[in-house]
């Protein structure tokens, strides 16, 4: 599809100078030092520095709950869509025109600004063939980018362990109360956390000595004694680079309501303003917030409201810290909707559904062919994008690994973000 | 008052502790694995009698263990399922503040939905519109947030009662099994917006928790929270709404893959017009809206209600299979024997789901005490905090720390599972940032912290105080309440009939008047009596790991504990340091509860 890939560049290259002059100024920043040294140690330390410092990072943004693309990315040119939503379909006015076919949801501020600036794609109709209505089964396809395999790692984990075959320390962070399985994989533990300003270990002076001996046996046979002996190995260190990180986050930028998205995305910009390791993000609008099987006009709206504004705010403060070259967004949910509204003035579980690319990299546009309203396998889209070709552009294109061997085949990558 | 526990240890106690090691590895306990066949009363010892309460509870102090002990195994098994022989008549009813107010039904689902049951109606949530003035239906609005606050207040209440029920229960089980059905049948009050239902579904849960299953399964279909949480409201002939069908037979039943799309559709056609009264809370089937035409589920056909489809998802052996794996790994390990979970299936299935039968027969069988399945499993948070205060002899829950905000921190709000599929359990407990925190449990409850906020007000929110501090010095309510934040939230909280910030403020104020306070009090724990009598560093440090570990600590660590002691000591011995060493052994204790060893059951 057509796709217009103008790139603001003079304030993305003025601040990534300003950046460079301030580094040149005070040397390297007393976090990122430390971020070196809780690294692993198999590695010279100058490699790390070169690789940490310039390579790219990846941001996957999970909508949980199945996101109504319908209502989204609105094909207001199609009457097939209004003849299906007679109460619940988004009025034509109203809309923030794309072209002539479609327009966001009034709602979705945040996308429309992007995509003005061309720094969003919209990659239309990603999906998977045989799909799965369940929230818990699809989005563990999403996950494992292997539907119907019953795969249990992930393929942000697996790409990071492509990229980097010897474990390191935070190299992939998740920030939720618990660790997704997209995160999942052999080689290297995530950091998962929540809430920065709790993530300590309490104990006065005489007993913090003893909470570093007192790590159990990461060696032991009793398999979760290993695992929580690991675990509490690597938490304390982490723990301090994050409070401090979040400490010394400072932005003006607007993210729109402080929901928990806007919240987390901050997290993450204050961690990359950091310098941390990690070359993987994850994290999610949380709750099953978009599962709008009643009444959904208003919760859709306001949900569509916080969770756009939150990533163009999150693109920004990218933009604000001189790190935007270095940053893709990834933004996807487990399913879309049925075409048709259900009775309750809300829609059902259904298939394909658009997923996006946010970013100073991304090359702006409309990609994928549209999914038809008419020709339906019982109600729901035929998907005509498999879902895997985006992450094929954001882990080979992007991040410079192996789509082939991470995803276990060849997905043509779409063709949104410049080649790593 | 006392437990029953602690009166009978004394007699048993002494004798019982003196004889007991560690669960070693020794060559019978790992052949025991896969093996069914009850444990032999000569096999019967302390350690296994901690195992048990461990697991079919929440563990004890050592007297309670002692107790269990000295019964035979059977009896042992017998006290904990039959639970009705033991009286709880201490128990405490839940205390409800009162939030439902004269034509308060139930929670709109959204302050949008209220307004236009005012507009349509005159009146919403038993308040009048203004018949004119300035922000006519701002009255409404004030009610839909005090009403929608005053429930989050409640349920975070309720999960405090629950808390200390399961801390202060002679029926550990009871309360163990209640907190599996709450997993499995995973509600969440963030969408029920109701803890009077919520309550209720936990009723059925401790008076159906051991019963067949058939009997449960009938219990939480007609269950209110149930019903709002899935939508079943929804769910009305012709217009069939799929969520409770789909999930109930991929989630709570059949598990996936055992039955097609169509199985579903047609199931919810069964469900249709089940629904239930906002005024009793008792369930209803609005006839106009069953359908009666006939449907074909899983191979059947006929004119199926969803009493019938209950009865055909009992029939199929993926049932018995689906829930026996589930209990079989929530009280004995992650990772089952394939025939051993086979056979309990058919014990499951051929007993008519008598759950009683196949927990009597788990927790008697040598696979249940076979190394494998001994301290390996990783705690639920709940688990581990109220198994703190069981193992610490700490009868009551205290208000500092709060019972709600630390289980919520590591992880698991009671009422608010994190989906329909409940906690994913095991190591997706643990984080980096929720192992450090269990640890800072512990710290919590041995030095409460009286100067932080007391039970942190999940309500308090910066914006609304300065809107009050706004109020309160005269401004109009526009300027009171505006704010520099993006167009989006100006357009939701602006309208000329309401002002949706002021109302918040309003809400919550209320909200926060009206329901009742948490507890403020600080843990009690008499620390120098879990060490009375014992003379050196080493008695102290093995006896504290023995109340409180499963799995012993590695010797190093072991050792820099008994060091540690040894320094805050000064050379003192333990007797001459006795009016000083109170605030070391709470050091010692938090550093036990610090350790990844006692992350384990």
């Amino acid at each position: 599809m057509n796709f217009s890939p103008f790139r603001r560049l003079s304030r993305r290259h003025f601040m990534s100078a300003a950046g460079a002059a301030g580094l040149g100024a005070f040397g390297v920043p007393p976090i990122f030092q430390q971020a070196l040294a809780a690294s692993d140690t198999t590695t010279d330390a100058a490699d790390r520095a070169a690789q940490d410092r310039e390579g790219p990072i990846l941001v996957v943004v999970e909508l949980t709950g199945g996101n109504d693309g319908l209502n989204t990315v609105v094909p207001y040119g199609d009457d097939a869509y209004y003849n299906a939503r007679p109460r619940i379909g988004i009025p034509a006015v109203g809309l923030r025109t794309i072209d002539d076919h479609f327009g966001f949801h009034p709602s979705c501020k945040g996308l429309a600004e992007l995509y003005d600036r061309g720094e969003l794609a919209i990659v239309h109709g990603c999906g998977y063939d045989q799909p799965s209505f369940s929230h818990f089964i699809s989005m563990s396809y999403w996950h494992s980018a292997a539907p119907n395999s019953g795969e249990s790692s992930g393929w942000v984990g697996r790409a990071a362990a492509n990229l980097s075959p010897t474990p390191r320390r935070d190299y992939i962070i998740n920030v939720d109360e618990r660790p997704s399985q997209a995160v999942r994989n052999a080689v290297h533990p995530a950091l998962v956390f929540d809430q920065p300003e709790t993530f300590r270990r309490d104990g006065v002076y005489e007993q913090q000595p003893l909470f570093d001996e007192l790590i159990g046996d990461p060696g032991a046979s009793q398999s979760n004694l290993a695992f929580l002996s690991r675990s509490a190995r690597d938490a304390r260190q982490s723990a301090m680079l994050v409070r401090e990180a979040w400490g010394a986050y400072q932005s003006d930028v607007d993210y729109g309501i402080n929901v928990g998205l806007a919240e987390d995305l901050r997290k993450i910009v204050a961690l990359i303003d950091a310098r941390m390791p990690a070359r993987f993000y994850y994290c999610g609008y949380r709750g099953n917030s978009f599962d709008t099987h009643v009444h959904q006009v208003d919760v859709h709206a306001r949900l569509l409201a916080y969770a756009t504004d939150a990533i163009r705010g999150f693109v920004d403060d990218v933009d604000r810290i001189g790190r935007s070259d270095d940053v893709l967004v990834l933004v996807f949910t487990e399913f879309g909707r049925r075409v048709p509204e259900n009775i309750s003035l809300g829609t059902d579980h259904g298939t394909a559904t658009p997923v996006f690319l946010a970013g100073a990299p991304v090359a702006g546009g409309q990609y994928g062919t549209p999914p038809s309203l008419t020709e339906l396998d019982d109600g729901n889209l035929l998907h005509t994008t498999d879902f895997r070709r985006v992450y094929a552009s954001a882990i080979g294109d992007w991040m410079g690994a192996d789509s082939r061997a991470v995803l276990g085949g060849d997905f043509e990558p779409i063709p949104a973000v410049a080649t790593a | 008052m006392t437990r029953t526990f602690l009166t009978v240890a004394a007699i048993l106690g002494a004798v019982a502790i003196a004889t007991t090691g560690n669960a070693g590895d020794r060559a019978e306990d790992t052949q025991w694995e896969g093996d069914l066949a009850p444990i032999p009363a000569a096999e019967w010892n302390y350690e296994r009698a901690a195992h048990l309460l461990e697991r079919a509870g929440f563990g004890g102090t050592p007297e309670d263990v002692a107790r269990l002990a000295a019964l035979s195994p059977e009896d042992a098994v017998s006290f904990l399922i039959d639970w009705e022989q033991v009286s709880n008549d201490h128990l405490q009813e839940f205390d409800h503040s009162g939030i439902f107010r004269t034509g308060m039904i139930e929670v709109p689902r959204s302050r949008a939905q209220a307004v236009r049951d005012a507009r349509r109606d005159g009146e919403a949530l038993g308040v009048k519109i203004k018949p004119g003035g300035s922000r006519p239906l701002q009255p409404v609005v004030n009610a839909f947030f005090y009403i929608l606050n005053a429930d989050r207040l409640e349920i975070r209440r309720l999960s405090r009662w629950w808390g200390e029920r399961m801390v202060s229960t002679e029926r550990p089980l009871q309360e163990k099994l209640a907190l599996f059905w709450h997993g499995h049948f995973a509600t969440g009050n963030v969408k029920v917006r109701d803890y009077r239902k919520m309550l209720q579904q936990l009723e059925l849960f401790h008076a159906k928790g051991k019963s067949p299953l058939r009997d449960l399964l009938r219990g939480i279909a007609t269950d209110p929270a149930m019903l709002v949480y899935l939508d079943a409201g929804q769910n009305v002939k012709g217009n069939p709404n799929e969520n409770f069908a789909r999930e109930i037979l991929e989630l709570f039943t059949l598990g996936p893959g055992n039955y097609t799309e169509q199985d579903i559709r047609e199931a919810a056609r069964a469900f249709t017009g089940w629904t239930h009264d906002p005024h009793t809370l008792a369930f209803v089937i609005d006839a106009d809206q069953h359908d009666t035409d006939a449907k074909t589920f899983l191979g059947h056909t006929g004119n199926f209600d969803g009493y019938d489809i209950i009865d055909l998802i009992l029939q199929e052996p993926a049932t018995a299979r689906f829930l026996a794996g589930k209990l079989y790994r929530y009280f004995v390990r992650d990772e089952g024997d394939e025939a051993v979970v086979d056979a309990l299936a058919e014990q499951y299935r051929t007993s008519g789901y008598d759950t009683a039968g196949l927990l009597r027969t788990i927790f008697l069988s040598r696979d249940f005490y076979a190394s494998a399945s001994v301290a390996g499993q990783i705690k639920s948070p709940v688990q581990m905090v109220v198994g703190t205060y069981r193992k610490l002899g700490l009868a009551d829950v205290a208000g500092v720390p709060d019972f709600h905000v630390a289980t919520e921190r590591l992880g698991q709000r009671l009422f608010e599972p994190p989906n329909v599929a409940g906690w994913a359990g095991g190591r997706a407990w643990i984080t980096s940032a929720t192992l450090l925190e269990r640890g800072n449990f512990g710290r919590q409850l041995l030095f409460p912290d009286m100067f932080a906020p007391r039970s942190p007000d999940p309500l308090y929110s910066d914006t609304l105080v300065k809107v009050g501090a706004k109020v309160a010095a005269g401004a109009e309510i526009t300027q009171a309440t505006v704010q520099g934040e993006s167009m989006a939230m100006e357009m939701a909280a602006s309208d000329e009939a309401y002002n949706t910030r002021y109302a918040s403020w309003h809400g919550r104020s209320e909200a926060m008047r009206i329901v009742k306070p948490a507890k403020n009090d600080a843990a009690q724990l008499d620390v120098l009596a879990l060490v009375n009598g014992l003379e050196t560093p080493e008695a102290v440090v093995d006896s504290l790991c023995r109340r409180l570990l499963r799995r012993p600590l590695a010797e190093a660590d072991r050792q820099a504990l008994i060091q540690f002691l040894d320094e805050q000591l000064a050379g003192a011995s333990l007797a001459e340091a006795a009016s000083w060493i109170r605030e070391p052994l709470r050091l010692l204790v938090h550093l036990v509860l610090s350790t990844p060893e006692y992350q384990l059951s």
